[in-house]
């Protein structure tokens, strides 16, 4: 049961959508409802000491998971796919642009900020395709960015912050310290932001 | 409307609006007016934050046109040649991007992440499906007798039959079974446990136990104590009609208890 549980989380957190509760009650424990917490205690005390991965409940109401990488950075990350890395760098623009705008932004704020970059949303990326897909569905259904609308707005606006998955992932101390890096700075150059990541950290 | 001009830092607008709501309200004697009135405050208020953000009272300022600046150099920006793809008439500030421009950010950005790699299948992935247990019988050395077959039924598949069918199928299933072994191995009868206990379902051991009661009942195997005192089972052959008297006078009640804890 156990080890059935671990394949069936490491295969479904290959789209990096939270696996919800309800979907590991029907397709792997079955019959065993009631030793379901201990079953999924088992899964991740083996997927930690196999793997390195940790298993995290991001939404503790409707009960759903991910997998986040628990073993320290290897030097060049040749596990992960060059369509995947460059994502990734996306996102790590846009986690940092918020961070350092106060935790939340509006998305106007935000897409100023990305055409700065030659990233449009009307406009097919050559590297990332629909962009606004890419950013308004695909990084909102793996929880990186919580999109919320802001009410009575007409046309609708909505804000941007990190999502659970972002928060478990990186943290706003690495996230400042990238910042600080591509600006040639000290971390402290920014002492709200610097005081909030250790806070944080 | 007029968002913009109220989101200003300079303009009271917003502290107008709302003193004009106040006297307005004094007026209000419909629900619908007080809802328009609340529809306003919480414009209002949404306006209000804005202008607090705005104010960046809690975070040092951040200059992200900078900021952006320095991601284009990271990502290996040529600034002293011209853009070759002149599509729009934005204005696209002077300089061209490399098309590893965001290979690179994104190998910078993975360092930062404690993203879990993606699991593949070596060989090829296989249905999502959960294996079904298959049935599997093993030949029997005459020589260990402590190893005995042990078959794991199938799982049960929804039939469209009645229940009584469905025992009566499983029965006969389970006979099969114990008569194929037997022919390969004609002298040792099985150990009872070995034949019946599923080592991954305690439900399904009670199951096999009860369809073998079924085998007994009507005579088509029976059960007897081997030495050791363990009940051992084996199939009956079908005998002509003289002997069923003696079979019939042959049969004990025997009402054997497992619970859980023995079974494991």
């Amino acid at each position: 049961q156990v080890s059935e549980l671990v394949q069936f989380l490491l295969v479904k957190d290959q789209k990096k959508i939270p696996i919800k509760r309800a979907e590991i009650l029907k397709s792997v424990i079955r019959d065993y409802k009631e030793a379901s917490s201990e079953i999924l205690n088992k899964a991740g005390r083996t997927l930690q000491e196999v793997f390195g991965l940790q298993l995290v409940e991001i939404d503790t109401k409707r009960h759903a998971y991910i997998l986040i990488n628990n073993l320290p950075h290897p030097e060049g990350n040749y596990l992960c796919k060059d369509k995947d890395k460059e994502k990734m760098g996306l996102l790590l623009v846009i986690l940092s642009f918020i961070f350092m705008k106060g935790n939340s932004v509006k998305d106007s704020a935000l897409w100023e900020f990305l055409c700065l970059l030659r990233v449009y949303p009307g406009k097919q990326h050559r590297v990332f395709g629909d962009v606004r897909k890419l950013v308004t569905e695909e990084f909102a259904r793996q929880k990186y960015l919580e999109i919320t609308p802001i009410p009575l707005t007409d046309p609708p606006e909505f804000k941007y912050q990190w999502g659970p998955r972002a928060e478990k992932e990186t943290s706003k101390r690495d996230v400042l310290n990238f910042v600080a890096k591509m600006q040639g700075k000290n971390p402290t150059f920014w002492a709200s932001q610097y005081s909030e990541a250790e806070a944080n950290a | 409307e007029n968002r913009e001009s109220v989101l200003n830092s300079k303009s009271n607008k917003l502290t107008e609006a709302l003193e004009e709501a106040n006297r307005l309200f004094n007026g209000v004697s419909r629900a619908r007016e007080a809802a328009l009135d609340a529809q306003f405050l919480v414009i209002a208020t949404n306006i209000g934050k804005e202008k607090a953000s705005e104010l960046h009272s809690e975070m040092s300022a951040f200059d992200s046109a900078a900021f952006a600046e320095d991601l284009l150099t990271f990502m290996g920006i040529n600034r002293t040649e011209e853009e070759e793809e002149t599509d729009d008439s934005e204005d696209v500030p002077g300089g061209f991007l490399p098309t590893d421009a965001w290979q690179t950010m994104g190998e910078e950005a993975t360092k930062y992440f404690r993203r879990a790699p993606t699991f593949h299948y070596m060989m090829g992935s296989f249905k999502s499906e959960p294996p079904v247990p298959k049935q599997r019988i093993e030949r029997r050395k005459k020589a260990s007798r402590g190893k005995a077959e042990r078959a794991m039924p199938a799982q049960l598949k929804k039939m469209e039959l009645s229940h009584q069918e469905a025992t009566e199928k499983e029965v006969e299933r389970i006979l099969r079974i114990l008569q194929t072994h037997f022919e390969n191995d004609p002298d040792t009868p099985i150990s009872f446990f070995d034949f019946v206990i599923d080592p991954n379902s305690f439900a399904r051991t009670v199951e096999n136990m009860f369809h073998v009661s079924f085998l007994i009942r009507d005579g088509l195997a029976k059960i007897k104590l081997d030495e050791d005192e363990l009940p051992v089972i084996e199939p009956m052959k079908p005998i002509g009609r003289g002997e069923e008297d003696n079979r019939a006078a042959a049969r004990n009640q025997v009402i054997i208890s497992l619970d859980q804890k023995e079974w494991k």
